[in-house]
């Protein structure tokens, strides 16, 4: 099986360039990343990221073929040859196929991606009830891979400012969540033309999230969500 | 023009602005079909009627307004460099406003 991968390590090369290499020995139930390992063995310079495997950790999200997508859970037999494997679009290359993040993260952590909550704690647990506890399906599943954000056109041209798809879609997990009491203050955060407003509903975040979550909805629903703050 | 406009008011008055502008085309576009006017004489009866007056001048300060945030965020997607960007949205802001003082022109004195 042939790959087409992207190379670049920042202390010897002038300029990233693509690598062409064969697989011979494959399995049927290959996945990309068992492949990335077995060429990781005949040229152990390769780098790139991964975890558990299982698509889980979110470590191992990789542009394919020119779609973005989790290696350990992209089948072989999905893919057409030569695979094309090359970093998360539009952020900066460490080495190969690992990206910095640190961008990414920032835009998370800026969210308050935790229960803010003002009335005293109660004592053992917070209760919810079903209908609560149901709103927070389809937000609570990410697992952060940047899959998303990084295939967004409006993360690629303003990635200081917009938040980024996974950024809000966890701003909405909070904002969604009947403990939280802090909504008034995270739409406030939000407002303006760029955190939330660059997102055009372009839909990309949706159609490559490994998990099937669609930040583009849950965006949708923080704008509902300071219109009727405003009204 | 809309400065205060940042985000969400931005986003609202671009969909509520989309809507009217939708509705007076088509109502607009009608009256044409239904009830063509015979002559420039009735034609101008009716573009000066109150009525048609205040909706036609809403409809051209929707499209100013529409034109504004969606050719905004379209300076503000691609062009990034600080100075450039803050150009042509001043540009941007003037044309349109040359545009609203022109159509009031028009829609008060009849003059082009």
């Amino acid at each position: 099986m042939r790959f087409s991968i992207y190379r670049y390590n920042p202390e010897t090369d002038k300029a990233p360039y693509m690598q062409d290499v064969e697989l011979t020995e494959i399995r049927p139930d290959m996945m990309l990343l068992d492949a990335l390992r077995e060429l990781k063995k005949n040229d152990e310079t390769l780098s790139f990221r991964f975890s558990c495997g299982e698509g889980v950790c979110g470590s191992d999200a990789l542009n394919i073929n020119g779609r973005n997508g989790l290696s350990c859970i992209t089948p072989l037999s999905s893919l057409a040859e030569p695979i094309q494997v090359r970093p998360l679009p539009g952020m900066p290359v460490i080495r190969d196929l690992v990206v910095d993040l640190t961008q990414f993260y920032k835009h998370y952590r800026s969210i308050e991606p935790y229960l803010i909550v003002h009335d005293p704690v109660p004592e053992e647990e917070f209760l919810q009830t079903p209908e609560q506890r149901e709103k927070l399906d389809g937000l609570y599943e990410c697992i952060l891979c940047g899959a998303c954000s990084t295939a967004c056109p409006s993360f690629w041209w303003n990635p200081e400012l917009f938040r980024g798809p996974a950024a809000l879609l966890q701003s909405y997990r909070f904002l969604a969540d009947s403990r939280d009491q802090a909504t008034a203050d995270r739409l406030q955060a939000l407002e303006g033309p760029y955190r939330l407003f660059r997102c055009h509903t372009i839909m990309n975040c949706a159609e490559v999230c490994p998990k099937g979550l669609n930040p583009t909805r849950a965006i949708g629903e923080i704008k509902k969500l300071l219109l009727k703050h405003i009204i | 023009m809309i400065s205060r406009s940042q985000g969400l008011k931005a986003w609202l008055f671009q969909r509520l602005s989309a809507i009217y502008i939708a509705i007076f085309i088509i109502i607009a576009g009608l009256q044409f079909v239904v009830r063509p006017p015979q002559s420039f004489e009735q034609w101008h009866g009716w573009i000066t009627s109150p009525v048609m007056m205040i909706a036609t001048a809403i409809f051209f300060w929707a499209v100013l307004i529409h034109a504004w945030v969606g050719l905004r965020d379209v300076i503000i997607d691609y062009v990034n460099a600080f100075a450039i960007r803050f150009v042509l949205l001043v540009l941007l802001g003037l044309t349109l406003a040359g545009l609203g003082v022109w159509v009031a022109r028009i829609l008060l004195t009849g003059a082009p």
